[in-house]
């Protein structure tokens, strides 16, 4: 019933494990069976290993929380060597998040990567709010971010999903050139740039200042953005932000996601995305579908939404 | 030691609820999933408000039941003293490595401050007692002593004010090359302070770090340690790091 094909890949539901929130998959492996997901993204990878940021990395909002890691991860060398093997014992599907510094690293990475057998899908975040150069820098502007991916796909061997950031200029024109240089899928939203200050030291909280909103307090507005790209391209949709039940699942899946991926909402309880697949099992009995893509993008259907299919 | 594998348990019973100072409460919960001294569980007693489980080490467990000694000092450990007898609490653990008791030899010193005295108690329960002292800082009236001493620790407090043992930090009244290993647990700054000392001296020390924490099991990297061997993750690594390893200015 929750059976999914994503870019020609087959998963068993439409739930993955959303990047940085998962590790490399084993951590969690021990509170439950986590071949039971439909995949799980890597941690942002990058072609050299990266320590991340320094000074706090956390700080929790209400409904939501900010991080600020940077990009800390071995490299992607290493995790070929060491953490894709182990991966791959998992039973999901795997997809390689990659980030990078400058337009070389991702070429470099993403032909590494890409090449390596156990990878179903690249996604590539040029959406990361974390890191000075780079990472969300090409995912402001359409035009740069097009360049980025055109680079990036004419040395990609497997599917590749871009993943967008909310701080996007503007979200729709962007998944449409991402999707005119050749993505296969886009995913959104990445966290949004937000600030907490220290009232107490009179400073930001965090060393980079800025950091990245994610949880609970977001999923209205990526469910917009989701909706918005739905619209405007005709290559598949991924829906993260915010989601931490089955409803909130389906509320992306019916404004025009393929498929959704779970952040936050694992640290609140680390068998989260399992309920959430119970919930839509349970939800397609009880509806009589036989699959859940009959009511994806059912929101497109309703005669009201037709006014506002004009955003570009 | 090998450590017990974690589990997730929803709706663990409130044995007891001990209140032991103006903000210093004990909280006994049934659970058999136990651990070892310096590991600790991800708690949480409310639904979706706050977002985040709270870190707190292992006070004291037995076959069925495991305690801790937490301070109240914001809106998680504030519904944490709500709790009463029978309520229930969501645990997720034992997480991390604890204290490396083999290495532990000789006259042994636990230098703690403040709510960092919470994992002394199950510690000295599996070391010599009489090779044990506790030096103990506290801002005001002391905590959770009692018990060690029945043990038959030595126990030494310091009180900032002045209201009990030595007026001031615990630092002042620890003289490491009385020892042959150490352990701390307290504030970073204090600790800080310990592990100068314990190098000066050429003791071994081994210091239980603490970090904000999100996933609290090694996935989300929010929580690292810097040291010599580059970022580690408090919640997986540690939270118990030999302290000549860790940069602690950093
Ligand atoms: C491994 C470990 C073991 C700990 N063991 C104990 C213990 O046995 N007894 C005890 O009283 N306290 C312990 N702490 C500290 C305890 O986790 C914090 O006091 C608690 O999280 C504060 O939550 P709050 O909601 O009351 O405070 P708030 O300030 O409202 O919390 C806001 C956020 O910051 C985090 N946070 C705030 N202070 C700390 C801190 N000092 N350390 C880590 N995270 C913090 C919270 O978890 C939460 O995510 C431990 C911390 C760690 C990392
Ligand atoms: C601690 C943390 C680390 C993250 N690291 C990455 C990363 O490395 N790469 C990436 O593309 N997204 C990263 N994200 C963003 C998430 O994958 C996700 O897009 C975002 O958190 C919104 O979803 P959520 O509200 O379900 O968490 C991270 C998020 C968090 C909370
Ligand atoms: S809290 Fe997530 S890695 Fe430590």
């Amino acid at each position: 019933m929750l059976e999914t094909t994503l870019c020609g890949v087959t998963l068993k539901n439409p739930v993955i494990a959303a990047s940085g929130t998962f590790g490399f998959g084993a951590e969690y492996d021990d509170f439950f069976d986590v071949g039971k997901l439909g995949g799980i993204c890597t941690k942002g990878l990058t072609l050299h290993p990266r320590e991340g940021n320094p000074g706090l990395r956390v700080w929790e909002t209400p409904a939501g929380m900010m991080n600020s890691v940077g990009l800390q991860n071995p490299g992607i060398p290493v995790f070929l060597e060491r953490e894709l093997p182990r991966m791959r014992t998992l039973d999901t599907a795997i997809i390689a998040n990659v980030g990078g510094g400058d337009l070389e690293e991702y070429v470099e990475g993403i032909r590494l990567v890409s090449g390596a057998e156990g990878v179903d899908i690249v996604e590539l975040n040029i959406s990361c709010p974390n890191v000075h150069e780079g990472g969300m820098a090409f995912g402001i502007d359409s035009d740069v971010a097009a360049g980025v991916v055109a680079a990036v796909r004419r040395v990609c061997t497997k599917p590749l999903m871009v993943k967008l950031s909310p701080n996007a200029e503007d979200i729709a024109a962007m998944a449409i050139a991402c999707e005119q240089e050749g993505a296969d899928a886009v995913s959104l939203v990445n966290t949004f740039k937000a600030l907490a200050v220290d009232i107490h030291t009179r400073k930001a909280v965090f060393d980079n200042v800025t950091a990245g909103l994610s949880g609970p307090c977001i999923k209205p507005i990526a469910l917009r953005m989701v909706w918005e790209v739905a619209r405007a391209v005709h290559i598949p949709v991924v829906g993260i932000g915010g989601i931490a039940t089955w409803q909130d699942a389906l509320e992306f899946i019916m404004a025009g996601a393929t498929a959704v991926q779970v952040g936050t909402a694992t640290f609140i309880k680390p068998t989260t995305m399992l309920d959430i697949i119970d919930g839509l099992e349970r939800y397609c009995a009880n509806e009589h579908l036989t699959s859940l893509s009959t009511v994806c993008n059912i929101l497109g259907t309703v005669p009201n939404c037709n006014i506002l299919r004009r955003i570009p | 030691m090998t450590s017990p594998s974690p589990a997730c348990v929803e709706g663990a019973t409130v044995l007891a609820q001990e209140r032991l100072t103006e903000d210093v409460y004990r909280l006994t919960v049934a659970t058999t999933t136990g651990g070892t001294p310096g590991q600790f569980y991800m708690v949480r007693s409310w639904d979706r408000e706050p977002l985040l489980a709270r870190p707190i080490s292992i006070h004291k467990m037995n076959e069925d039941t495991v305690s801790f000694l937490y301070q109240v000092c914001g809106r998680g450990t504030e519904l944490l003293a709500r709790l009463e007898e029978g309520g229930e609490v969501t645990l997720t653990g034992p997480l991390g490595h604890g204290f490396r008791i083999g290495e532990l030899r000789g006259r042994i010193a636990i230098v703690t401050g403040g709510i960092g005295i919470a994992p002394t108690f199950c510690l000295a329960c599996m070391l010599p007692v009489r090779d044990v002292t506790v030096i103990a800082g506290f801002e005001s009236t002391p905590y959770a002593v009692a018990e060690l001493l029945t043990l038959g620790v030595d126990v030494r407090v310091a009180t900032e004010d002045g209201s009990d043992g030595t007026r001031g930090f615990c630092t002042e009244i620890f003289d490491p090359p009385a020892f042959d290993t150490v352990v701390t647990c307290g504030p970073m700054p204090m600790m800080a302070r310990v592990a100068q000392l314990c190098a000066g001296a050429g003791v071994p020390c081994q210091a239980s770090l603490e970090a904000r924490m999100a996933c609290g099991i090694g996935a989300c990297l929010v929580c690292p340690c810097p040291t010599v061997q580059g970022n580690q993750r408090v919640c997986a690594d540690g939270p118990v790091f030999d302290a000549a390893e860790v940069i602690w200015h950093a």
